[in-house]
């Protein structure tokens, strides 16, 4: 279990973070997502313990992270930009991990290099930059840790790489109930893997949710009404609403079915009802919250 | 066996129940078949384990699927529930071919009497 509690985090004057409260339960799969420079970056490097909160506290099971041995041994983090020591091999690396994570498996290290056709013995430095994604990626889940912090990692894997490595994701979150949390910009990348998304913007949580509830949480109707009805009438919380010639397209909270069996009493003449994308979903919520940012997830 | 279909706006969980659903209804898993274990749907579908859990969840609290601690969820057996399920399903058909009828401004009675028909020569399936 994952625990922050009104963290801060400031750099000088710049506000990368500000009072953020997230929880994130062990065995979830959490997205987090957010625009450039919502603090995603910094809010991983400080689940990480590489940097340490101004205001706040910030607990996994229990224990502060920032120089806890303990702690930091049961979490991996994998960086946007990956690092590895100049010169190295894979093997070499791995062995380094070995005195690091103390459950850190060498033979799965090497059957995951064998199954994604990386070499062992080649210099890192030869490696394409998908590669080391790769190798980052099969480092972080050798390392049999609880908890693996991932910062935009899906993005620089090509879509058969993306499935594979979610697929190791899922095998591990089974047999082992690990946490992994995944930072992207991309919606579309975490709707389908994720259970619970956290929604960063401009530094502090917009909200955080159960993907499903989410998704239920509101529908999107397309509806030709007879002469006369009036929607309003209704009683729907209606959040969004757009009128083109006698077509209607509203977005209201509540149920699909719910939305579906309320509007059909005006006795439509033509309706259709769908579920919001994660990427409605969220558009709907920061404009609710004040926030223009429409045009961001486009 | 079963796939998912990402274009699909609903929960991943709602698409999983309807494709077991429709398995049993065909009859391609039988009464007390073990369905496919979490893990190995997870791991096939690349999608979250929990996903999965939460689909057979909710199907047990239907009455489609039981479980067994330690060894996985099963397809209940009883006609009663397989018939359930397919009437359901052809209800969801028939509100979706109502809908369409109306659009196009067919009557009541005219679709009715097309689905009469239709019922009356599909006696067996092609």
């Amino acid at each position: 279990m994952i625990v922050t509690r009104n963290v801060s985090k400031t750099f000088n004057d710049v506000v990368a973070l500000h009072d953020v409260t997230l929880n994130v339960a062990k065995g979830a799969i959490f997205g987090l997502v957010g625009t450039n420079g919502a603090g995603k970056s910094t809010l991983l490097r400080l689940l990480a313990g590489i940097y340490r909160p101004n205001v706040g506290e910030l607990t996994i099971d229990g224990e502060s992270v920032w120089e806890n041995l303990a702690v930091k041994q049961r979490l991996y983090y994998i960086s946007d930009e990956q690092y590895f020591f100049a010169n190295t091999t894979p093997l070499e690396t791995a062995h380094y991990y070995l005195n690091i994570y103390p459950k850190f498996d060498i033979q799965r290290f090497t059957e995951l290099m064998t199954g994604f056709e990386l070499p062992l013995q080649r210099k890192i430095n030869t490696f394409s930059k998908g590669m080391k994604k790769q190798l980052s990626v099969i480092l972080g889940l050798a390392a049999n840790t609880d908890y693996i912090f991932c910062d935009e990692t899906f993005d620089g894997l090509d879509p058969v790489m993306r499935n594979a490595v979610k697929s190791l994701f899922a095998a591990e979150v089974a047999d082992r109930g690990l946490t992994p949390i995944i930072a992207s910009h991309n919606l579309r990348e975490l709707e389908d893997i994720c259970d619970h998304v956290g929604l960063l913007h401009r530094g502090g949580v917009l909200l955080e949710k159960d993907i499903d509830e989410m998704k239920l949480g509101a529908g999107k109707v397309q509806c030709v009404l007879p002469e006369g009805a009036d929607i309003e009438s209704l009683g729907l919380d209606i959040v969004v609403r757009d009128r083109r010639g006698s077509l209607l397209t509203i977005i209201a909270r509540g149920t699909p079915e719910e939305i579906a069996s309320r509007i059909s009493a005006l006795r439509p003449i033509f309706m259709e009802v769908l579920p919001l994308t994660l990427e409605e979903f969220f558009i709907m919520e920061t404009e609710v919250a004040g926030y223009d940012v429409k045009t961001l997830f486009i | 066996m079963i796939t998912i279909d990402y274009k699909d706006r609903r929960p991943i969980y709602q698409q999983l129940m309807e494709k077991i659903e429709e398995l049993a209804a065909s009859g391609l898993i039988r009464p007390d078949e073990q369905l496919p274990s979490v893990r190995g749907l997870a791991v096939e579908l690349a999608i979250n384990p929990n996903t999965i859990q939460r689909a057979y969840g909710e199907l047990e609290k239907k009455g489609i699927v039981y479980s067994v601690p330690g060894r996985g969820s099963f397809l209940a057996s009883g006609q009663e529930t397989l018939l359930a399920i397919n009437r359901e399903r052809s209800r969801q058909e028939l509100a979706k071919l109502a809908a369409r009828a109306k659009t196009f401004g067919l009557s009541r009675a005219d679709f009715l009497a097309d689905a009469a028909a239709a019922y009356d020569e599909g006696g067996t399936e092609q």
